[in-house]
């Protein structure tokens, strides 16, 4: 027990050891050659800003999670369906598959403005909408992949059985593409918390983290900018731990040696 | 299951698969293949990559089609056959669902058939059991070794009771200690079930070990060139490895695969069967 | 280390590849089929919405003003800029979106080199790895990008002796600082790629760390830098576009894209003809990656078909 305690601890110190000469570095950095918050605040700044107003930052994130979180469901259920239909019907694949690859580097954010047209700009509605498009296509690759990746061997074994292509799908497919599942979520969910974030700088609702990251930047409060900025790094990671914690959790076997 | 008229389990006339046939790279994978196989009798398919021994076996399988000739699978066509679940079948790769348990596994030809709960686990325990894994029943495919994982499949390819039981190279990615334990363990549940058994294989020691009949194959194109008996009886252990029958039929594969492998001038017989 | 799994490992991709360049070739023009197809029916799709927004009630705006038809947007790019321009907004969005993928490259080159070296140090030491690491990976799952608007308010005070730090740089950091993470973790993983036996053999060989890293880890790591490049260029477009909208930095597609939607009311379909020209940047750089890809891949053995 103890033994694995210190394997343990020996993972855990030397990014902590880091963590802390790096804001050590920047506090002394600050004071010592007397750099105007502008240019960067010292850590105790940021960290007096954050602490100060604990409230408003909880709200502030409430307001772009819940926009990521939306976004996330509905790319994702969005997502689901389309890797079902391409997995069945070769040309929705042969459809999705380049759009796909080509979107990869598209700023789909860039849809943001016609978004905010067609439905109105003063709701969350465009907000979750563009979100729910960039989450959407990491969803539907992986997906896709873990349905149409399964080994040739187990098909036969199926084909052998004499199941039906719905069984196949019940049994082997759906099972098989679950770890491709959450390799997709742990790329969305943290493109979800950005999306719904750089959405804000679009204009709209004020109330989010881009948006008081943005104002306050603008009126020179920097300490509380950084604050807001710390606030976002933290709702991102939140995103991203649940649904390791999820994988870990309903996927076992992920990350074993497969069975030969 | 319903009761044949032939007492055959496999009968094979004028076999032929050929891939891209018409095309430049046409491959002839199976000439004209006859082959007849009793029931309850263990067939090995031998021969050198290429020699088409696990095309024959997916033909009788109906995981692919013959391109002419008749095949008939306890008096079936291999389709009827595979929608009857008249056979089980064994993969090189245990092919095992890694997210299912080992009693899942086994169970899932069964739950594919649709059997309640409650008797699908007694089958699969009692299938568990003779592989003499039953304390893993609750484990996952990973945490088990190749022999192991290997020992869970067959289990499953004898889950439905099939007539039949299909292997290819089932042993072929095991050592050699755990292949030969695997070969006794085969041979008892051979015994204790009375399956017909096509068993496709690498190694001329297996085949002579287990079969009745081992058939030799040749490549380019793939046919049979010799059907070797084996009269080693049904009591076969450890010993027999060490008998002089045993080494007598090894030979005689061994120049039954060298008079065709070993190509022209090597040997002028070849002798159709 | 298992958390790691964000950048993609070289499995086995979707698309079918057989050898053979014309092969290759033919896969893609067919693929160009398809995707046209698809843009196709996005374009008949659009048309039927709208159409069918004069009859039913659409829980969005059909209106000309917000969703013009198609020819009014390909109409608008012949359009001038501003009244009496000589300039049309094609040739504007053209320009900015060309000025993006310059920044974007940039952003990308500088992203990549800092991540192979930072990749190539976290291999050679383990302290480094073990310290390094897990922020990489963090870092990943973080919105560094709410970062843009203070690098700008930084960058514009910045003076490195006789260069004026400008907002270009700023973006261009953006970029690369995007670009840089997906990078340096496929690249760690690249680098301890090779196989125990593999390093046996070089160290059989009294082979220096140098030349192992350059004769056996650097290409053993290819297959997985190549899925790391493309997720890199990716991050740099987007972070460029990104970093353009949230600073307002003059010249670029991003803050084109504002500008635009700002005049919907005067000219609803100029914003559509920005949108075109960013999704054309991503188009092109992934086009571009995708040479890179068989480039680098020439000597690899192609995947069987599936």
């Amino acid at each position: 027990m103890s033994s694995q305690t210190a394997d343990r601890l020996k993972f855990v110190w030397p990014p902590v050891l880091i963590a802390l000469l790096f804001l050590g570095a920047w506090q002394l950095l600050v004071v010592v050659r007397e750099i105007e918050p502008f240019l960067l605040p010292a850590p105790s700044l940021i960290a007096e800003n954050f602490f100060g107003d604990l409230a408003l930052m909880w709200e502030t994130a409430y307001y772009t999670g819940t926009t990521a979180f939306l976004g996330l469901l509905f790319g994702t259920i969005a997502g689901l369906v389309m890797a079902l239909l391409a997995q069945r019907f070769v040309v929705v694949n042969n459809l999705i598959t380049p759009l796909a690859a080509g979107l990869a580097a598209v700023p789909i954010i860039a849809l943001t403005p016609i978004l905010n047209n067609m439905f109105s700009i003063t709701s969350r509605t465009p907000r979750v909408l563009v979100t729910a498009i960039i989450v959407f296509f990491p969803m539907l690759v992986n997906v896709t992949r873990g349905l149409i990746q399964v080994q040739p061997v187990q098909l036969e074994l199926m084909r052998s059985m004499n199941a039906q292509p719905r069984t196949v799908l019940r049994v082997l497919r759906i099972p098989n593409a679950i770890p491709f599942f959450f390799t997709g979520m742990k790329v969305a969910a943290p493109l979800a918390v950005i999306a719904a974030l750089v959405a804000e700088y679009f204009g709209g609702p004020q109330q989010g983290l881009g948006s008081r990251i943005a104002s306050s930047a603008a009126n020179t409060a920097y300490g509380r900018a950084w604050a807001y900025v710390v606030a976002a790094i933290i709702t991102g990671l939140v995103f991203y731990l649940i649904v390791l914690a999820v994988e870990r959790w309903t996927t076992p076997w992920t990350g074993r040696t497969r069975s030969a | 299951m319903t009761i044949t008229t032939s007492n055959l389990a496999v009968e094979a006339t004028g076999v032929w698969k050929v891939f891209n046939e018409g095309q430049a790279n046409e491959v002839t994978a199976l000439q004209d293949v006859n082959l007849s196989v009793d029931t309850g009798e263990f067939i090995s398919l031998i021969g050198p990559s290429g020699c088409g021994k696990s095309t024959l076996l997916r033909v009788i399988a109906d995981l692919t089609e013959a391109t002419r000739g008749e095949m008939k699978v306890a008096g079936h066509t291999p389709h009827e056959a595979r929608e009857q679940q008249l056979y089980g079948m064994a993969f090189q790769q245990a092919a095992l669902f890694e997210w299912r348990t080992v009693r899942r596994n086994v169970e899932l030809p069964l739950e594919l058939q649709g059997w309640d709960k409650d008797k699908r686990k007694d089958r699969a325990m009692e299938l568990l059991d003779m592989v003499q894994l039953a304390d893993f029943a609750e484990h996952r495919p990973w945490e088990l070794s190749g022999g192991m994982q290997q020992r869970v499949a067959i289990a499953r390819s004898l889950a439905v009771d099939p007539t039949i039981l299909l292997m290819d190279e089932p042993f072929g990615a095991l050592d050699e200690m755990t292949r030969e334990r695997m070969q006794n363990e085969l041979l008892r549940i051979r015994k204790e079930t009375g399956k017909s058994i096509i068993f496709v294989t690498h190694s001329i020691p297996e085949a002579v070990y287990l079969s009745d009949r081992v058939v030799v194959m040749s490549p380019r194109p793939g046919r049979i060139t010799d059907i070797v008996p084996v009269p080693l009886g049904d009591a076969r252990d450890e010993d027999t490895r060490e008998a002089d029958e045993f080494f007598d039929a090894v030979t005689a594969v061994r120049e039954a695969l060298r008079g065709h492998v070993g190509g022209a001038g090597a040997r002028a017989k070849v002798g159709e069967v | 280390m298992s958390n790691a799994a964000t950048i993609e490992r070289p499995a086995p991709s979707g698309a079918s590849r057989s050898s053979g360049m014309a092969r290759r070739m033919k896969n893609g023009g067919i693929s160009l089929l398809w995707a046209l197809a698809g843009v196709g029916l996005v374009v008949i799709m659009w048309e039927l919405v709208k159409w069918l927004g004069n009859y039913i009630p659409m829980p969005f705006n059909t209106s000309d003003m917000t969703m013009p038809h198609v020819w009014t947007m390909v109409a608008a790019m012949g359009e001038p800029e501003v009244r009496g321009s000589e300039n049309t907004v094609l040739d504007a969005v053209i320009s900015a979106a060309l000025r993006s993928l310059m920044l974007a490259v940039g952003g990308f080159i500088i992203g990549v080199a800092v991540g192979l070296l930072l990749a190539v140090i976290m291999q050679r030491f383990l302290f480094a790895e073990r310290g390094l690491l897990p922020f990489v990976i963090a870092s990943q799952t973080v919105p560094l990008i709410a970062l843009a608007p203070l690098i700008v308010g930084i960058g514009n005070r910045i003076e490195i002796g006789p260069v004026k730090w400008t907002t270009t740089y700023s973006v261009m950091f953006i970029a690369a600082y995007l670009a840089f993470f997906p990078l340096s973790v496929g690249a760690l993983r690249g680098l301890q790629a090779p196989s125990p036996t593999s390093l046996e053999l070089m160290r059989s060989y009294a082979a220096s760390p140098g030349q192992t890293t350059r004769k056996l880890r650097f290409p053993s790591s290819i297959p997985y830098l190549v899925p790391a490049l493309k997720v890199s260029a990716a991050a740099a477009v987007v972070g460029t576009v990104v970093a353009e909208i949230s600073t307002g930095v003059r010249g670029g597609i991003g803050r084109l894209l504002i500008e635009y939607a700002r005049q919907i009311t005067s000219q609803p379909a100029k914003v559509y003809v920005a949108v075109f020209g960013a999704i054309a940047l991503g188009l092109l750089v992934a086009a571009l990656v995708t040479a890179l890809d068989v480039y680098l891949t020439r000597n690899l053995p192609k995947e069987k078909n599936a």
